[in-house]
């Protein structure tokens, strides 16, 4: 059975409309181990707020945060999989479709950046990434709408031959500008190398990984461990307001490039929405997270 | 939650001895009325009303005004809120110390904070920032009693100052208070000056001398 405009339009609408409802488990996990460690009280209390609302959302079938965010999606085909029909435009229908039909109704986000109007719809939503998987018979897909509360902190740079030294400063830069702004305890994914484009990417790609997962690459789990107890070690604390919990894990993403290095920052807020399901060539729709 | 119990009830709105007894750092409920947008193109009309170039649509002298934006809309019945959320306050910064100032406002809120120039506006005038919790969604929307009024329709719906009647919303953190007290700044200078120590740690992780 191909991937089909049909299957592909519900998948991706699905899992838009999940994200919004359902903090994922692992991060849920998380924020439950940092309330253990919390020794400031009302750090410890707000993240007790914060799991409070996660409850109500999943429990009662409710929005988590009223930014639903604007249409995200990574999308890996399988090079064993058929494709039928006009997949690009069934993911903008889908979301069209959601739109009109999902309860209680979305808030307008989607931004014309020359005008700032504000709609349902605009140019290039929702926001694709694609890219080909070996030998798989299915579509991976994941959705992670953006927000504007930590969408808004993303920074990157161009170095040239930079010493780990000057990239984990950056990265405590960038942290230090966001401050209390962008509703910690965050998700830290950063990209380092390739091109402007490419690290940006490895940035995004870095905050899907799930908390507890590690950089197979000795140096860079080495690098993630330490920069998270550095930016823990800052204070701001969760929604801000002081704590020892500003971010909840850090990944990094590398790939060779030449010798101007980007280093790319990415933050999620607590929430950190994500959902991932699998389309199979068998018919199946698989959700992963 | 059973911590929730201990937390105090301030009701809005507040008069300038509530707001100076409150000091940074305390966590709050609120009830009574609030007036909520989440709009920048809000507070430039806001600004317009100010100036005298525009009719304020409700009185907002002494009131509780919160970067919080809602989906309403508008039914047979008047005007419902299906939910609110904080955004982050920080956009407003170049227009809140003469709004605050305008209009005396006792409470201003949202997430994320305020800057000094906006402390300092809240110091003299007397008036005390909150912090919602970012995604709090559920929580907060459940706190809602009665919609009073929905101004400027013609915007979308979180730009919308809209005025609510609420019952234990929160619990808030006092983010700045009005003695010149803010938690963002002092939470901003204290990793600022951690800072060396923060990076002199990496690089003995790392097991490299630092630059």
């Amino acid at each position: 059975m191909p991937i089909t405009y049909a299957r592909m339009k519900e998948a991706t609408a699905k899992l838009y409309e999940w994200s919004l409802r359902k903090v994922p488990d692992d991060t849920l996990a998380a924020l439950r181990e940092a309330r253990e460690r919390e020794s400031n009280e009302v750090a410890k209390r707000t993240l007790g707020i914060l799991l409070q609302s996660a409850t109500m959302a999943e429990t009662q079938d409710r929005l988590v945060c009223s930014d639903s965010g604007v249409p995200t999606y990574f999308i890996g085909l399988g090079t064993r999989a058929r494709l039928e029909g006009d997949i690009k435009r069934a993911i903008a229908d889908g979301f069209e479709e959601l739109v009109a039909t999902t309860s209680p109704p979305l808030l307008k986000h989607v931004t014309n950046p020359l005008t700032n109007e504000r709609s349902h719809r605009g140019k290039d939503m929702p926001l694709v990434t694609w890219d080909v998987i070996d030998g798989a018979d299915y579509a991976d897909i994941t959705c992670q709408p953006k927000a504007l509360g930590s969408g808004r902190w993303a920074a990157l740079e161009i170095f040239t031959f930079p010493t780990l030294e000057q990239i984990e400063r950056y990265v405590m830069d960038c942290v230090l500008k966001a401050g209390s702004q962008h509703c910690p305890p965050v998700m830290i994914g950063i990209g380092i190398g390739g091109s402007f484009d490419h690290c940006a990417k490895l940035a995004a790609k870095a905050t899907l990984r799930p908390f507890g997962s590690v950089n197979p690459e000795p140096l860079l789990a080495a690098m993630e461990a330490r920069l998270l107890e550095a930016v823990n070690a800052t204070g701001f604390g969760p929604m801000g307001t002081g704590g020892d919990t500003t971010a909840l894990g850090v990944h990094i993403e590398y790939a060779a490039g030449h010798g101007f290095t980007p280093v790319a920052v990415s933050f999620n807020c607590w929430i950190n929405r994500r959902t991932r399901a699998r389309l199979y060539e068998d018919g199946r729709f698989e959700r992963i997270e | 939650m059973t911590m929730s119990t201990a937390i105090p009830t301030l009701r809005l709105p507040l008069d300038l001895a509530d707001v100076r007894a409150l000091r940074a750092g305390d966590m709050v409920l609120l009830e009574g009325e609030i007036v909520i947008t989440a709009g920048l193109p809000t507070h430039l009309r806001l600004i317009e009303c100010v100036e005298g170039k525009r009719d304020l649509p409700r009185d907002l002298a002494g009131a509780a005004l919160f970067h919080l934006g809602s989906y309403s809309r508008e039914t047979p019945q008047g005007f419902e809120v299906l939910y609110m959320n904080p955004t982050t306050s920080t956009r407003f910064n170049p227009l809140m110390p003469r709004l605050i100032r305008h209009f005396g406002l006792r409470a201003v809120g949202g997430k994320g904070g305020l800057d000094r120039a906006s402390a300092e506006a809240m110091r003299e005038t007397g008036c005390v920032y909150f912090s919602f919790v970012g995604g709090g969604c559920p929580l907060l929307s459940d706190a809602i009693r009665e919609v009073l009024s929905v101004h400027w329709n013609d915007l979308v719906s979180h730009y919308r100052l809209v005025t609510l009647r609420v019952a234990a919303l929160g619990p808030v953190t006092i983010g700045i208070d009005a003695h010149g007290n803010s938690l963002y700044e002092r939470l901003s200078a204290a990793a600022e000056a951690r800072l060396p120590a923060i990076l002199a740690r990496l690089a003995a992780e790392r097991g490299t001398p630092p630059g």
